[in-house]
């Protein structure tokens, strides 16, 4: 907790770093005003100015000993499933451009039941259907929202 | 006395059987969607004008606001059903709602919602009617100087909230500030931090970001633990309890206040009056630890809040023709076209419709909770689906919303991105709440800094010069300056006030 | 990066969205109109009237979708990066989008050729008032004000280098005085700036302020133009308080972004041109003080051109003046 704490406050301050080196290549001031760095710059340096006080005071507290057992990274069969969650939404996303909504969105409800344990085949097959084409068909002609189709127009 | 004569033959009019079916048919659509992704609510009440094209001003009007309400109920219940606030105004909603859900309070939580958005809808009504015209004038003494202090005092407020963990709150604000930077600098125009990436020229969606670090990040949550369904809790009730509306009178009046006042001033958004409302009620609540953690006060106050706002921002559409959101310009686009120019002059030259219509808000409002309360029963079933399916149906929405808003995959990366890091932050203890607040607030906060210094000739000696900026930003100093620099003599406090 | 889209999209319009079965079916949905102003102001105010009118015929709905900030920039970016087929039109101010794409300042990332002009709506010449109470009865104790008291009268455009922009320019050169400039993102802000005492004087357009000087809440001080603007007969012309050169308005029409086939703009320039010249938007623009200019084809491309040369002009003398 406490080391991961510590690594996440780290990364805020670098983003921090780099954001007030970005504003510092934008114009602070000038005569027509407050010019686009103006906000930035100071935000970034006060976020910096936070993100050391916050290390500090993280760095002296004493660990907890109860924190050692809390693990901030997913794992075990818990972990199996966080990761198919991440793996298929990439996946979904990058089909989509190429497949369009519906046939990746079929694939993806279909391999996301299975994998969170679903067997059954043919409430896996109702559902995958349902939640591509069914959903594509009521957002698309109902509700003018527009989802992605494959370059072949389906 | 002459408003109420007025008032009362609007009231005859808007009962009349025509009217009624119009706002009860707006109120299902509206509240549709608000549930549903991919639609905000402006382009929702947008897509549906060209039903009211048949109908006369007076009908079309009312069928608009009709939707309009009900579209700011429709996010409550995805917010507290899966932790996806569909726009703005629901976000602090999800904080304590979605807790309340998981303890099988998803009834209560729902229905307090419904009477909640009620109570606070009608007063600031009642409000419109008696104060609409002097207040409406005075609100626009707040200038940009106020608005930026208006704007840091919610920040502050906010990360007044996270307890123990003020600085890290106050990181999180910044770090939201910043991300509100990317895209095109709101007065010169010039690209910021874009990077040649040309998705980033329109900035970071709010909706991809939200939809990643609440419904997203709950799912990756619920992922890791052996679980049948998102919530394991048995559901308890259907309805609040007497105990639970008890408790939540308070936090209803106080809602509406907030709620009122800050709708009367143009461009304040929906989201600040519902983060203040919920600061407030844990301010004053003997209680504070419950919050975040299920407490029915922090729903109610949340909601009332909203929806008092929404009232109260038709004031300065009414008495001064501004349109304070994009839904409200959507509803003054339908008056123009009906022949009528919102304005101080609407009153004097076609006060029925005027009056109509704001008896018709009274009606839409109760229809509202008409047709919600029976509703809720159902809304709450939802959650007896299975894990797996829940997973994937949530994922699905989220993918649409992200997407649809824009037609844009690079929105999805955004939420999956966001999904994980607000999977990190929770796991971390790093509060999101204020990091929202900040995403949302920083344009309008930049734009009125630099307007604010733009007429004092680059001098902030102007935030001395006026009295209700100064005010408004030192309240949150102190408080945070407090919290950050007295620790040990404030640590019986600070005991309680931890989440 | 940019270009690499561009292309892509381009490829991809060819091979699936441009097929000619796609102009039969237009529109199938709601088509998106972006303006770059916020709500409230003369070019929203228009731009809902134009869509409120045209889609009864045009079948779908038009949703009016605000994208304010920098002088209309934001919007514009948008609306050049959209998916060229229709969906997204953008209303085109002139001369506003003109000098965004002519100051280096700004990066624009799009050009007067990222949109293909189809209808103009509006003709809006420039306004200058202030509130309704204030101590300045005419263009000429304004003048005097700033004249004594250099840098210290506030004055509000709707954008950096827009039309309004330009015009306190202009004044500032005929006058050879000096203002403080504030820029606001639309007419809507220059209303709530003026009115609550935060700003002295706003230079604005004619249509959607111009019911408010009947009542009083506003004082007019002068209509930059040749002519006197026939919603505001009693106010005074520039040339006729001694500043010819002071000639300022705003052409506000519809455009797409390029690449959108032809026949899709012709089916949109049919319905809104049939609109534009109904008795209904006559009578509408008439309340709310917006003079038509109805222009497509031919004469809207040249007009479109010349703006732009005019523009180069203003933009290189402002940019000077900086």
């Amino acid at each position: 907790m406490r080391q991961g704490r510590l690594i996440a406050t780290g990364a805020m301050l670098v983003f921090c770093l780099f954001a007030l080196w970005q504003s510092l290549l934008l114009s602070l001031t000038d005569r027509l005003g407050p010019g686009p760095g103006f906000f930035p710059f100071w935000l970034a340096l006060i976020g910096a100015v936070l993100a050391v006080a916050l290390l500090v005071t993280t760095f002296r507290e004493a660990a907890d000993p109860s924190d050692a057992e809390t693990r901030i990274l997913p794992h075990g069969e818990g972990g199996k499933r966080w990761l198919a969650i991440v793996v298929l939404l990439a996946a979904v996303t990058v089909a989509m451009e190429y497949v369009g909504f519906r046939i990746a969105m079929l694939v993806f409800n279909a391999v996301l039941v299975v994998a969170l344990g679903e067997r059954r085949w043919w409430v896996i097959a109702v559902f995958s259907i349902l939640g591509s084409v069914g959903v594509y068909y009521v957002f698309t002609t109902w509700l003018d929202v527009l989802l992605p189709v494959s370059p072949f127009g389906f | 006395m002459e408003a109420l004569g007025h008032l009362l033959s609007g009231f005859a009019a808007a009962l009349s059987w025509y009217y009624l079916l119009y706002a009860f048919v707006g109120c299902v659509l509206g509240t549709l969607i608000g549930v549903l992704p991919g639609l905000g609510p402006a382009a929702g009440t947008a897509i549906l004008i060209p039903l009211t094209f048949s109908l006369d001003p007076t009908g079309a009007i009312i069928m608009l606001s009709a939707i309009y309400y009900g579209a700011m109920y429709g996010g409550t219940i995805t917010s507290v059903l899966i932790n996806v606030p569909g726009e703005a105004a629901s976000v602090v909603t999800c904080i304590d709602g979605h807790q309340m859900a998981r303890q099988g309070r998803a009834g209560s939580a729902l229905g307090i919602a419904a009477i909640g958005s009620f109570v606070g809808g009608t007063l600031a009504t009642v409000a419109l009617v008696v104060v609409a015209m002097p207040l409406a004038t005075l609100a626009l003494k707040f200038g940009p100087a106020e608005f930026f202090a208006l704007m840091v005092a919610g920040l502050c407020l906010v990360v007044g909230l996270a307890g123990k963990n003020i600085l890290a709150a106050l990181l999180m604000t910044v770090i939201g500030l910043l991300l509100a930077l990317i895209g095109l600098d709101p007065v010169r125009g010039a690209p910021r931090f874009t990077f040649g990436i040309e998705e980033l020229f329109d900035g970071i969606g709010f909706v991809p970001v939200v939809m990643g670090l609440f419904g997203v990040a709950e799912l990756l949550l619920a992922a890791e633990t052996r679980q049948t369904h998102m919530i394991q809790a048995e559901l308890k009730s259907w309805m609040p309890t007497r105990q639970e509306c008890k408790d939540s009178v308070g936090a209803i009046g106080r809602g509406t206040v907030v709620g009122f006042v800050l709708g009367l001033i143009p461009g304040v958004g929906a989201i600040v009056p519902t983060f203040m409302a919920y600061v407030l009620e844990k301010r004053v609540s003997k209680t504070p630890e419950r919050f975040g953690k299920g407490a029915i006060e922090g729903v109610a106050s949340a909601e009332t809040a909203n929806n008092a706002y929404a009232n109260a921002s038709m004031v300065p559409l009414l008495a001064l023709g501004i349109p304070s959101s994009p839904t409200i310009a959507v509803l003054m686009g339908a008056f123009i076209i009906n022949g009528i120019t919102p304005g101080p002059f609407l009153f004097a030259e076609q006060p029925k419709l005027v009056w109509t219509v704001i008896a018709s808000f009274f009606v839409g409002n109760v229809l509202l909770l008409i047709l919600n309360l029976p509703l809720v029963g159902l809304w709450a079933k939802l959650l007896k689906i299975p894990f797996s399916y829940m997973c994937a149906g949530v994922l699905i929405f989220c993918v649409i919303g992200a997407y649809g808003l824009k037609q844009n995959l690079f929105d999805v990366w955004v939420m999956l991105g966001f999904g994980i890091i607000g999977y990190l932050l929770r796991k971390l203890d790093f509060p999101i709440a204020p990091a929202i607040l900040a995403l949302i607030l920083g344009p309008m906060m930049e734009k009125s800094l630099r307007t604010t210094l733009e007429i004092s000739g680059g001098s902030f000696a102007i935030f001395l010069d006026r009295p209700v900026a100064l005010a408004l930003l030192a309240i949150p100093v102190i408080v945070v300056g407090f919290l950050v620099f007295k620790p040990r003599s404030l640590a019986p406090l600070r005991e309680s006030d931890a989440e | 990066m940019f270009i690499r889209r561009r292309t892509l999209l381009a490829a991809s319009a060819a091979s699936a969205v441009a097929s000619p079965a796609l102009a039969q079916n237009y529109p199938r949905r709601a088509v998106q109109l972006i303006v770059a102003f916020p709500a409230g102001g003369s070019t929203d105010v228009g731009a809902r009237i134009l869509a409120g009118l045209a889609e009864k015929d045009f079948g779908q709905p038009l949703t009016v979708v605000n994208k304010a900030g920098a002088g209309g920039q934001i919007g514009f970016t948008e609306a050049a990066r959209a998916r060229p087929d229709g969906y997204t039109l953008c209303f085109l101010n002139l001369p506003g989008m003109n000098t965004i794409t002519l100051d280096p300042e700004r990066k624009a990332a799009f050009t007067i050729d990222s949109f293909i002009p189809i209808v103009n709506q509006v003709l809006d010449p420039g306004f200058i008032w202030v509130k309704g109470d204030s101590p300045y009865k005419t263009l000429a104790d304004l003048v005097d004000a700033a004249k004594k008291n250099p840098g210290k009268i506030s004055a509000c455009t709707t954008g950096i280098l827009s039309d309004d922009h330009l015009a306190i320019l202009m004044v500032q050169e005929a006058a050879k005085c000096e203002f403080r400039i504030v820029h606001f993102d639309g007419g809507a802000q220059q209303l709530t700036g003026v009115l609550g005492g935060h700003v002295d004087v706003a230079f604005d357009n004619v249509g959607s302020v111009f019911k408010r000087v009947a009542t009083g809440e506003i004082r007019g001080l002068a209509v930059t133009d040749t002519q006197r603007s026939k919603f505001l007969p009693q106010i005074p012309i520039t040339p006729e308080l001694g500043m010819p050169t002071v000639i300022s308005s705003s052409t506000r029409g519809v455009g797409a972004p390029k690449g959108t086939p032809a026949d899709i703009c012709k089916i949109v320039e049919t319905a809104f041109l049939k609109a534009i010249n109904s008795a209904e938007m006559k009578e509408k623009m008439d309340a709310v003080g917006l003079a038509l200019k109805p222009m497509v084809g031919a004469e809207y491309a040249k007009y479109y051109a010349d703006q732009q040369a005019q523009a180069k002009k203003y933009t290189e003398w402002a940019l000077k003046m900086r």
